[in-house]
């Protein structure tokens, strides 16, 4: 019996070993292929003038579909940084998803909006409409007001409303830079055939200065949590999605910024109204829809066009969060599982699903499993010290020089943190996160898993702190 | 053993840390040190140049700042790239002198770059101070990378002789996957100087989608004299030719083409339906009134919008329509369409 539990013990050992192995290795490759992006896309757009557009006769015009719900703190910003954007022609369709706060009277007086007689095609079933306004101030502003039906639904009422080839979904408490659609658009001029989504890096604006609807200073909170966050972002952006680009196997383009052709999701029905990660949904339902219509297609995600939003300042509403994204992430894949390994779907069903489904879906099982095994093995004085030295090496030294990296990455590409201080609490942050922050989320992932089996499926609400608030906690 | 694994595992880390955090310090020293030397470099440069662009004979100051600075092709180039977004016309002559002394050479050598990336600087910057009759290089470049391809395209499209407008014509007529957006903005910039061009593309048995583009670029341009080889695509098979040929056809404003556009308003397919009666809006034939009134009743949702916004192109007449179909309670989708572009012509002044 001993040599039994002994034989499992060691074997247990051994698959967390390699699951760490693994993950940071791939980590590390898909860092080493951003390195090589991110200086192939400097070189690819020298001495370009994204501003040439505005010359064009003919431009792809753009619907930004915005919508919010119980976003009374920021959306006012954040729909004067969309009117704000240089891009020829455009749209902002602002969809409230039936707020229960002063949303809607927030944005009635701010835009002078006046209701609409405005007639649209229900293309898309959604939830009631209550009215259309427009505004007598900013002719580009659309605001739809509906009921509650969560952030897909939202999206599809846009959708019907909207009246451009292209739409850009952007989250209601983010930010746009100013240039952001001008270069998140090029894919689709370049090659608007095959180009059916391209997305940019989604950055945390807490303990930024927002004014006038742009950020006017960066820097970095004094909250830890969300120093640890801005980490995570820029190991998930520049490292992660970039790498995982380069390799044409993008599988999510994040909600928060992302741009897409109408008529291809449209004729995959638009958003899931149920689902609860709507943007990775659509991803994987518009690859599905090209790859059975035997069409090729692209997905670019670019490294320079910044969307700033807000992350969540305490552990309770990070865990909700957290808790959400995992059980999406598993209700997606499993509502996909027919890609899984499936050569029909390319390389999105034969790496980047198997890819998310062993290292994000089951990832947080195997770390639980490994801190448990090592707090057991300190319990009962059964320390293996070769594999004690071992698991930290790979799991712990190699996890933190590849979030290192991440800070190189940004240091090679935007620079935006210019302070050497900024640069020391990110690298500080890669190191303290290995104490709490990364076995607090794999448990809470954990957690997540849990609640997906028990059929939980709601967003759990988010305490917003608003742009001018962000980054000041006491 | 374990504080110690543990402490041992810190001091890794730490250091770890510090030699990222040391890179980067140094780095940032490193890059700050150059741009300065740069930006030193830049505005002794431009000093010069400005007494270039200011002197009596500039060519031959340009020559002698060639002659100068030559040998900081790094700094040059940044200073002539943004020149060039503000000199036009013959102020620019002096650039392109200086860049015949300075960076031509290595541009031209790099246009032969393996990288596709180098490959497509060199042809932006070679786009804006190479010469017409260097068209040749970018000539070289037509059967390139798709990306490379269009950015030589629209090189071209600056030198618009008649040599180049041919080269440009035949490679549409040839490329397999033409990006068709690029391609309406190229020949969109060339301008009515494509007439002859876009009439001999139009006779030939080409695909649809390239005959498509033709037919836009006929509308878009006013080519007018081309009515009668666009006409005949209204009968056409392919649905996209019929859409295109009735768009082109209410942007000629041709009178003659009321009658074809009248039969394309009662095609099988519902989106050239769509688009005649816009066509027809534009046309403003006071004849056609009641197939835009009838057009609003239609069941296809972009045939009554657009009927409606044809309505409204006829001014107050098309408003007093529009007017009467909205207080109608037989069809409430007419009726709503027609309050609907009532409430937009009123709220942007239109009437």
């Amino acid at each position: 019996m001993t040599d039994l539990l002994r034989f499992l013990d060691t074997a247990v050992g051994n698959l967390i070993l390699v699951y760490f192995l693994l993950i940071n290795t791939f980590y590390f490759l898909f860092n080493v292929l951003s390195l090589a992006g991110i200086l192939r896309y400097r070189r690819m757009v020298t001495y370009v003038r994204f501003g040439e557009i505005f010359r064009m006769p003919i431009v792809k015009p753009v619907s930004v579909i915005v919508p919010t719900y119980n976003e009374e703190l920021g959306v006012i910003e954040s729909v004067r940084s969309l009117l704000s954007l240089r891009y020829p022609v455009f749209e902002v369709i602002v969809v409230n998803d039936g707020s229960t706060d002063a949303t809607l009277a927030k944005l009635i007086e701010a835009f002078d909006l006046r209701p609409s007689k405005s007639v649209f095609r229900r293309s898309l079933q959604t939830k009631p409409i209550r009215g259309i306004y427009r505004s007598t101030v900013q002719p580009k502003l659309i605001v739809v007001d509906k009921v509650n039906g969560k952030k897909a639904d939202a999206m599809n009422a846009g959708l019907n409303v909207s009246r451009y080839p292209l739409f850009c979904a952007v989250d209601g408490d983010s930010v746009l830079e100013k240039d952001a659609l001008l270069k998140v658009v090029r894919p689709f001029l370049e090659d608007p055939v095959r180009t059916i989504g391209a997305g940019g890096i989604i950055r945390l604006s807490n303990g930024c200065d927002v004014r006038e609807g742009q950020v006017a200073r960066i820097g970095i909170p004094k909250n830890w949590i969300v120093r640890f966050q801005i980490l995570e972002y820029l190991r998930a952006f520049l490292g992660g999605r970039l790498g995982m680009s380069m390799l044409r196997s993008t599988l999510i383009i994040s909600g928060a910024f992302g741009i897409f052709r109408k008529d291809v999701a449209m004729a995959c029905g638009g958003y899931r109204a149920a689902s609860i990660t709507e943007d990775l949904d659509l991803c994987l339902r518009m690859q599905k829809h090209m790859h059975e219509q035997n069409k090729p297609y692209r997905i670019h995600f670019i490294p320079d066009p910044i969307c700033w939003t807000e992350a969540p300042e305490s552990l309770r509403v990070l865990a909700r969060q957290r808790s959400r994204w995992h059980r999406g992430l598993i209700e997606t894949l499993v509502r996909f599982r027919r890609m899984f390994l499936n050569p029909r779907y390319g390389i999105a069903g034969m790496f980047a699903m198997p890819f998310y489904a062993v290292f994000e879906m089951a990832g947080p099982f195997i770390e639980v499993l490994g801190y448990g095994l090592f707090a057991s093995h300190i319990i009962f004085g059964q320390v293996d010290y070769p594999f004690a030295v071992t698991f930290f090496f790979v799991a712990v030294f190699y996890g933190t020089f590849v979030s290192l990296l991440a800070i190189l990455l940004e240091e090679l590409s935007e620079h935006r943190y210019p302070r050497p201080r900024d640069i020391l609490t990110l690298t500080a942050a890669g190191v303290l996160e290995n104490l709490f922050y990364r076995q607090y989320l794999a448990v809470v992932r954990v957690g997540g898993f849990l609640e997906y089996l028990r059929g939980k499926n709601e967003w759990g609400s988010m305490e917003k702190r608003g742009f001018a608030k962000a980054g000041q906690l006491p | 053993m374990l504080p110690i694994i543990v402490l041992f595992s810190f001091v890794c880390l730490l250091l770890l840390s510090a030699a990222l955090f040391l890179f980067i310090l140094i780095r940032r020293l490193v890059i700050v040190k150059r741009e300065k030397k740069d930006r030193r470099l830049y505005e002794a440069m431009e000093e010069d140049l400005l007494e270039v662009l200011t002197a009596p004979d500039p060519r031959r100051a340009a020559f002698a700042f060639a002659l100068k600075h030559g040998d900081r092709p790094r700094v040059l180039t940044h200073l002539l790239v943004s020149y060039r977004e503000t000199l036009a016309g013959q102020a620019l002559e002096p650039l392109k002198v200086i860049f015949e002394g300075t960076i031509r050479w290595k541009c031209l050598r790099e246009l032969k770059s393996p990288w596709l990336a180098i490959r497509l600087q060199n042809v932006r910057l070679f786009v804006d101070f190479s010469r017409p009759e260097e068209a040749v290089h970018l000539v070289k470049l037509l059967h390139d990378k798709p990306v490379v391809r269009l950015a030589a395209l629209n090189a071209l499209t600056g030198i618009a002789s008649r040599e180049t407008l041919t080269y440009i014509f035949e490679l549409f007529e040839g490329d397999p996957e033409p990006n068709l957006y690029v391609y309406s903005n190229i020949f969109f910039s060339l301008g009515q100087r494509t007439e002859p061009f876009i009439r001999a593309s139009l006779r030939k048995p080409l695909p649809p989608e390239k005959l498509s583009l033709f037919v836009e670029m006929a509308g878009r341009l006013f080519l007018r004299g081309l009515y009668p080889d666009v006409v005949r695509f209204a009968r056409h098979e392919d649905k996209e030719l019929r859409i295109r040929t009735a768009r082109a056809l209410g942007r000629m404003l041709v009178p003659a083409s009321v009658k074809v556009l009248t039969a394309l308003a009662a095609d099988p397919s519902w989106e050239v339906q769509a688009q005649a009666v816009r066509s027809l809006g534009s046309l403003q034939n006071w004849k056609t009134l009641p197939v835009l009134a009838k057009a609003l009743f239609s069941p296809h949702w972009h045939v009554r919008y657009n009927a409606g916004y044809g309505l409204a192109a006829f001014g107050l007449v098309g408003v007093l329509q529009l007017q009467e179909i909205s207080r109608q309670k037989e069809d409430r989708y007419a009726a709503d369409m027609a309050a609907m572009v009532l409430d937009t012509v009123i709220i942007t002044g239109g009437a």
